[in-house]
């Protein structure tokens, strides 16, 4: 019931979290709501004038600097550019934007891409001077600036988030049933220590997958659209089996909460960050699965996964049989 | 309380959290952190990316696109008769119309963008290369106008934009590669990355510009909080280990008080979070100031997680305590700090003062005390939950959390009056729960906002005055008889009232000049007469406080049913107050 509350709390700021993440991730994602208004001065604002007001930012011609900053003060315009033409037939600008607020983030984004449009205008008026020409770039289209975030960041995060806690939570109950002494009462039940870990694993590996089922469906009914679901699925199966298997042994061995806690969130931050080197890292499969573009090496490192797993989950059968004795 | 004992117990705890771990354990431990240790360098080199290859592209081997896909690890190259999402013919770009599509396109095009700036670095002549050179500084507006000429405003700009050394010569380093630039040598950049984010002034290129970061509260609450987290675990484990196979029972029977084995226990873990703080604070360049900030927060994850590892009755409930705590407290300092452009708002969080502390604007005391003590005192009052229930009937018990909960809140209930008492010292929760929801309610529009929040306050201040009342009836610490039930509810109000006087600390931040937070919080105080000034309020709390008490006397269910009379009464009250005055 509490873990309910909390995802549902989680979830509730997520849309706050997800714009908050992705600005970090590109700010310039923010910018196309609101027109950005520019106080243009200098020998060389004519070129930079029609340029600006053709990306879309609306130009303020100022005669002198006091002006435009007297302006600027007043709230007139958003944002200054200074622009001059040195010999050499470089141009100069000295660009000033408002501090510190949601506001400056939108007015530089949008004073970046007009700037790099003027560059471009620019290196072509220059092009003899050029002993290779700069390539043309595709068309703009409008295109969601989180897709590549939901999929590659978010996506895998909410898959592997609930096999860390699977593992987390089967290290802590054999750590507890040690430390209270219950374990040997199970023991003496008519119960194998291999089929009370059995048992215990095998709730939890299945919790996993289920979690991620319904964040893939409330992902889909929000329109993300999940390529592969089932290949995804048995992913997150098959790491959660790992951890699970990782965590029963250390709780099995060490036998006490605090310590086998601590070594199994080292344990799996290692585990994670070595399988980050491999070619085809298991975030980065999430994302070629759920995104439907899997190469032959994407599918095969998906076996190797599985096949792993079912390694693990017999060492951990071994081990709760050889610590029967 | 004595020193000499708190002294002692924490470094037995110390000691014994050191001591405890044996040989095979503290051999895997080292193996771990070896192998953890040798793994960040590899990562940081090779730098995985996590969207490697999600974008086919379609491109043949000797097309000029092919550099460009080469250069971009999120697009693929395949070949231009597969499956693929953009296609690059001879002459022109395909794409397919999906989501994935368009967003393979838009990559495709900023991986174009900077193959391009790689292309034109190995130019001979720089200045066609590069022919835009900017300098980028912050200015702040104002709605007045300024006396000063512009020029001077600029210069003033220039010095107040330098808060470090990095910007300080990138205006240096604009009049020298002025020079440069014009001799059509290497565009100098300077200020872009973290500074960049951070909101300090910089040159270069244009691609080089990095626009500021707009949530950097959302930055520092990682940086500050999350570490805290591996210290609570370690606290909540430490607490609840006692509570098992009644390991804390010889604790309880040595000539210590309570007061001292809790705080003894505490005081390690609470020197190591101060720490670590203060490793983070220097390293992103903070001040001493932000570790005062950031102090009473972490007192207040501690004497959470305390009160959490008291009530749990396993690890497993123990874990979701203190995951529950994490994030509530991890939110309370991210959101308000979220609405940098509103500073009232923004003052209730201590990470503005540490976003201020860094970019070099001043901390006022009011803010300051804002941010700090509601954190501290609630720190203040949980641990003094906890440390009721810190006795063997309740600790080596496995009643459910909320029976757990009522003998929490019962046990410091010895006299009538003390429920005046426990009232006031609720205060700060109220205050947090308050300032909380008027952060979250400020983006909504006032129509609805304004009646949200007044009944949003009216449940919290009302629970807040009755549900120690209902313990202390619960638990038999009152007679279930109508003038006890009337005397607790006075007394219960009163204390209400005098704290209430408190709240005028939000005065010394302007949080009244908002809407919001003054139908919050002073809803009364909009020039009325002295006198009803303080008769008025303290006539409601006295009313609502006894109605609750009343149906706690009697059960639970009555108690529901006189909470929601009581609620509906305040939010009347406040209506009427509004509305008269508004």
């Amino acid at each position: 019931m509490l873990a309910l509350v909390i995802q549902l709390f989680i979830a509730g700021f997520s849309s706050f979290l997800v714009v908050g993440l992705v600005s970090l991730y590109d700010p310039g994602s923010t910018e196309g709501a609101i027109e950005v208004d520019v106080g243009v001065t200098g020998n060389a604002s004519g070129e930079v004038a029609t340029t600006v007001a053709d990306e879309g930012l609306r130009v303020v011609p100022y005669q002198s600097q006091s002006a435009a900053g007297a302006a600027f003060q007043r709230g007139n315009v958003d944002a200054l550019l200074h622009a001059t033409t040195q010999p050499g037939g470089r141009i100069l600008v000295e660009a000033t934007a408002p501090e510190g607020s949601f506001r400056t983030t939108l007015v530089v984004s949008e004073l970046k891409s007009a700037l790099s449009a003027l560059e471009r205008e620019q290196r072509a008026r220059f092009s003899q001077r050029l002993d290779r020409q700069p390539i043309d770039l595709p068309p703009e289209e409008r295109s969601n600036p989180y897709f590549s975030f939901t999929y590659t960041v978010l996506l895998p995060l909410l898959a592997f988030l609930p096999a860390f806690i699977s593992g987390s939570v089967m290290a802590d109950s054999l750590a507890e049933e040690a430390e209270r002494g219950t374990l040997e009462l199970l023991r003496v039940a008519p119960l194998s220590l291999r089929d009370v870990v059995d048992g215990k694993a095998i709730a939890l590996v299945g919790l996993a997958p289920a979690q991620v089922a319904l964040w893939l469906a409330l992902l889909s009914y929000n329109g993300t659209a999940v390529a592969n679901p089932l290949s995804v699925l048995t992913l997150v199966t098959g790491v959660a089996a790992v951890l699970v298997a990782g965590g029963a042994a250390l709780a099995l061995r060490i036998g006490a909460r605090r310590e086998a806690q601590l070594l199994y969130s080292f344990v799996a931050l290692g585990a994670f960050g070595a399988a980050s080197l491999l070619p085809q890292s298991p975030q980065n499969l999430v994302a070629r699965l759920a995104v439907d573009s899997a190469t032959t090496l994407t599918w095969l490192t998906l076996a190797a996964t599985l096949a792993a797993a079912a390694v693990a989950y017999a060492g951990l059968r071994w081990f709760a049989g050889g610590a029967e004795a | 309380m004595k020193a000499r004992n708190v002294a002692r117990i924490a470094r037995w705890e110390t000691t014994r959290s050191a001591g405890d771990v044996d040989r095979e354990t503290a051999v895997a431990f080292a193996v771990v952190l070896l192998a953890l240790a040798a793994i960040v360098p590899a990562l940081v080199t090779m730098g995985p990316t996590p969207g490697e290859g999600i974008y086919r592209v379609g491109v043949a081997d000797d097309s000029q696109y092919a550099g460009v896909v080469a250069s971009d690890p999120q697009l693929a190259a395949v070949d231009p008769a597969a499956e693929a999402d953009v296609v690059v013919t001879d002459t022109s770009i395909i794409y397919e119309d999906s989501q994935k599509g368009r967003a393979a396109l838009s990559t495709l095009r900023s991986a174009t963008v900077s193959y391009n700036d790689f292309l034109m670095r190995q130019e001979p002549d720089q200045a066609a290369a590069f022919p835009v050179v900017v300098s980028l500084t912050y200015l702040p507006q104002s709605i007045s106008v300024t006396a000063q000429p512009a020029d001077g405003g600029q210069q003033a700009g220039d010095g107040t934009g330098a808060g470090d050394g990095d910007a300080g010569t990138g205006s240096g380093g604009v009049q020298t590669g002025g020079d440069g630039a014009t001799a059509g040598g290497e565009v100098p950049t300077t200020g872009g990355g973290l500074s960049g984010l951070l909101g300090q002034a910089q040159s270069g290129t244009p691609s080089s510009l990095s626009p500021p970061f707009p949530l950097q509260s959302l930055v520092f609450a990682f940086a500050f909080l999350l570490p805290l987290n591996v210290v609570i675990q370690a606290y909540g484990s430490s607490v609840l280990a006692e509570r098992i196979n009644r390991r804390g029972e010889p604790m309880l029977v040595a000539p210590v008080s309570r007061g001292d084995i809790v705080a003894g226990k505490t005081l390690p873990y609470f020197l190591g979070a101060l720490a670590l703080i203060s490793v983070i604070s220097v390293a992103t360049g903070a001040g001493a100031l932000s570790v005062l900030a950031i102090a009473p927060l972490a007192a207040l994850f501690l004497a959470a997680t305390f009160l959490g590892a008291m009530l749990a009755r396993s690890y497993k409930e123990l874990t979701f305590v203190t995951v529950t705590v994490s994030v509530a407290l991890t939110a309370y300092a991210f959101v308000p700090a979220v609405f940098a452009e509103v500073h009232p708002i923004a003052a209730i969080s201590p990470l503005t003062v540490v976003v201020d502390s860094i970019t070099g604007d001043g901390v006022s005391a009011g803010q300051f005390v804002l941010s700090t003590a509601p954190p501290g005192l609630a720190a203040f009052v949980l641990f003094g939950l906890g440390t009721g229930v810190y006795r063997e009937e309740d600790m080596f018990t496995q009643l459910p959390v909320p029976s757990k909960l009522l003998d929490a809140l019962a046990a410091p209930l010895t006299a009538r009056l003390r429920a005046g008492l426990w009232t006031a010292l609720f205060l700060p929760f109220v205050l947090v729960a308050e300032l909380f929801a008027v952060a979250v309610l400020f983006v909504a529009p006032v129509s609805l906002s304004l009646p949200l929040l007044l009944g949003t306050v009216a449940v919290i201040e009302e629970v807040a005055k009755s549900v120690h009342v209902l313990a202390g009836f619960e638990r038999g610490k009152f007679d279930r008889s109508v003038r006890t039930a009337l005397v607790v509810g006075a007394a219960s109000g009163v204390g209400f009232f005098l704290a209430e006087k408190l709240l005028l600390v939000t005065q010394l931040v302007g949080l009244p000049e908002l809407d919001v937070a003054q139908a919050a919080f002073s809803p009364a105080a909009l020039g009325v007469s002295p006198g009803l000034l303080l008769v008025a309020p303290l006539a409601l709390h006295v009313v609502t406080a006894a109605t609750s008490a009343l149906g706690a006397a009697r059960s639970r269910l009555a108690y529901l049913g006189t909470l929601l009379v009581a609620v509906l009464v305040h939010v009347g009250y406040n209506l009427a107050v509004v509305v008269a005055f508004a």
